[in-house]
C-alpha cells in the first residue's frame, strides 16, 4: 500500500516522484555505480515492447534520452545484503549438512551389506559348491575322453585284425593255385611226352557220343566206329 | 508380417517375464564361450537361444557377451565387481540344467526377490487408494492433525472463523 511504503522503507522516499530530497547525499555519492537521484526516473515507466518489434529502431524523440538504473539506497542496501548473505550461508550449510548424512546413510548400508558376514559365507558355499560341480564335470569329460580313446583303439585293431585276415586269406588262395597248377603240371604234354602221348591217344579211343532223355537220364549206347 | 525369426515367441513380453534367473547386485558381466557345431555345445547352443533373451530382460544392467568357436569346450564366465571370476563348465548339459546351475550360485534366491517386491509396492511416503498405498490420508497417521471427521479442528484453524476475524479488522 502507498501509505506503508515510504513508512517502511524511508530510505526510499526519494524513489517517489516529486522534489528530489537530500542533494547531499547526491552530491557526496556523484556519478557512480548507483546514481541516487535521478529525478527523470518514474517507476511508472517500465519497458514493454508494444507496437515495434526488437529490430525496428527506436523512435527520434527518444534519442537524447539516458536510461538510467533504479537508485539504491546505500545502507539498506548494505543492510539487505548482509542478511542475504547471512541467509544462504545457513541454507548452504543446512543443504551440506543434509548431503553428508545421506552420504553416510548410503555408505553404511553399503558396507552393512558388504561386511554381512552371512552373504559372504553363503557366497563362499555356492562357489565351493560351483568348484565342486566344475570337478564332476572335469571327471566326466576325462571318463568320457578316455571311452573315446578306447573305441577308437579298439576300432583300429578291429581294422588291423581284420586287413590280417585278408591277407592270409589272400595268400592262402594263391597257394592252393598254385599247388594245383603244380598237380596240373604233371599231366602236361611236354616235347619229350609228345610221342608217347600220341601213341595212348592213338591206342585209346575215347567215345564222346551220348544221348540224354528229357528226364536227364544219359545213355552211352552208339558204338565208335 | 508381425513375427520375425524362428521361434518368434522369444520376442513376446510373456516369455520374457517367465525367466527367473535375477543375478545378484555384483554381477556385472556374463560371457558365455560355446561352439556352433558338436553334440557337446547343444545345451549352451539351446541356452543363448532361448535363455540368454529371459536373463538381459530380467538383468538389464548386466553385460553379456558371446563368443563362437573360440575354444574347443563350452563354458560361462562371470565378472563380479569385486574382481572374481566365476567360471561354469557346461558341457554337456541341457540348457535347463544350466540355468538352474547359474541361478543356485549367483541368482537372487525367491525370498529376497519376494521382499524387494513387497518393498517396492509399500512406500511409506505415498498417499492415495488403499490397493497401491498404504495410507490415504495425513489424517491416519499418528502425531498429525486428526481427521476432522472425527475430531473438529480448532477454531484458529478454520476457515470461516479466519475469514470472520479478518472481516472484523
Amino acid at each position: 500500500s502507498g501509505a506503508a511504503g515510504p513508512a517502511m522503507l524511508p530510505a526510499l522516499r526519494r524513489c517517489r516522484p516529486g522534489p528530489v530530497p537530500l542533494p547531499a547525499l547526491a552530491a557526496a555519492l556523484g556519478p557512480g555505480p548507483f546514481p541516487g537521484l535521478c529525478p527523470g526516473w518514474s517507476p511508472r515507466a517500465v519497458p514493454a515492447r508494444g507496437r515495434k518489434t526488437r529490430h525496428d529502431p527506436p523512435a527520434k524523440s527518444k534519442a537524447g534520452r539516458v536510461k538510467l538504473p533504479p537508485p539504491v539506497d546505500p545502507e539498506e542496501l548494505l543492510v539487505v545484503l548482509e542478511r542475504y548473505r547471512q541467509h544462504r550461508l545457513v541454507l548452504s550449510a543446512l543443504r551440506a549438512e543434509f548431503r553428508a548424512e545421506v552420504l553416510q546413510k548410503k555408505r553404511e548400508e553399503r558396507l552393512a551389506a558388504e561386511v554381512s558376514v552371512e552373504e559372504l559365507e553363503e557366497h563362499r558355499r555356492l562357489m565351493a559348491w560351483n568348484d565342486e560341480e566344475n570337478a564332476r564335470q572335469r571327471a566326466r569329460r576325462e571318463e568320457r575322453l578316455k571311452k573315446e580313446e578306447e573305441e577308437q583303439k579298439r576300432r583300429k585293431s578291429e581294422i588291423a585284425e581284420k586287413q590280417a585276415r585278408k591277407m592270409e586269406a589272400f595268400l592262402e588262395e594263391k597257394e592252393k593255385e598254385v599247388l594245383q597248377l603244380q598237380e596240373e603240371a604233371k599231366n602236361f604234354i611236354t616235347p619229350e611226352n609228345l610221342e608217347a602221348r600220341i601213341e595212348e591217344c592213338l591206342d585209346n579211343p575215347r567215345n564222346y557220343n551220348f544221348a540224354i532223355d528229357k528226364d536227364g537220364r544219359i545213355v552211352k549206347r552208339t558204338v565208335l566206329s | 508380417m508381425p513375427m520375425k525369426g524362428r521361434f518368434p515367441v522369444r520376442r513376446t513380453l510373456q516369455y520374457l517375464s517367465q525367466g527367473d534367473v535375477v543375478f545378484k547386485s555384483s554381477v556385472k558381466v556374463m560371457t558365455v564361450n560355446y561352439n556352433t557345431a558338436g553334440e557337446l555345445s547343444e545345451g549352451a547352443r539351446k541356452f543363448v537361444f532361448f535363455n540368454i533373451p529371459q536373463i538381459q530382460y530380467k538383468n538389464p544392467w548386466v553385460q553379456i557377451m558371446l563368443f563362437r568357436n573360440m575354444t574347443p569346450s563350452p563354458f560361462l564366465r562371470f565378472y563380479l565387481d569385486n574382481g572374481e571370476q566365476v567360471l561354469v563348465d557346461v558341457e554337456d548339459k541341457t540348457n535347463k540344467e544350466i540355468t538352474e546351475h547359474v541361478k543356485k550360485i549367483l541368482g537372487k534366491s525367491k525370498e529376497t526377490l519376494e521382499k524387494e517386491e513387497r518393498k517396492k509396492l509399500s512406500h511409506p511416503a505415498t498417499f492415495g487408494p488403499k490397493k497401491y498405498h498404504l495410507h490415504e490420508c495425513m489424517c491416519e497417521i499418528e502425531g498429525q492433525v486428526p481427521c476432522p471427521a472425527f475430531v473438529p479442528l480448532p477454531k484458529e484453524m478454520r476457515g470461516k472463523y479466519k475469514a470472520a476475524m479478518k472481516n472484523e479488522a
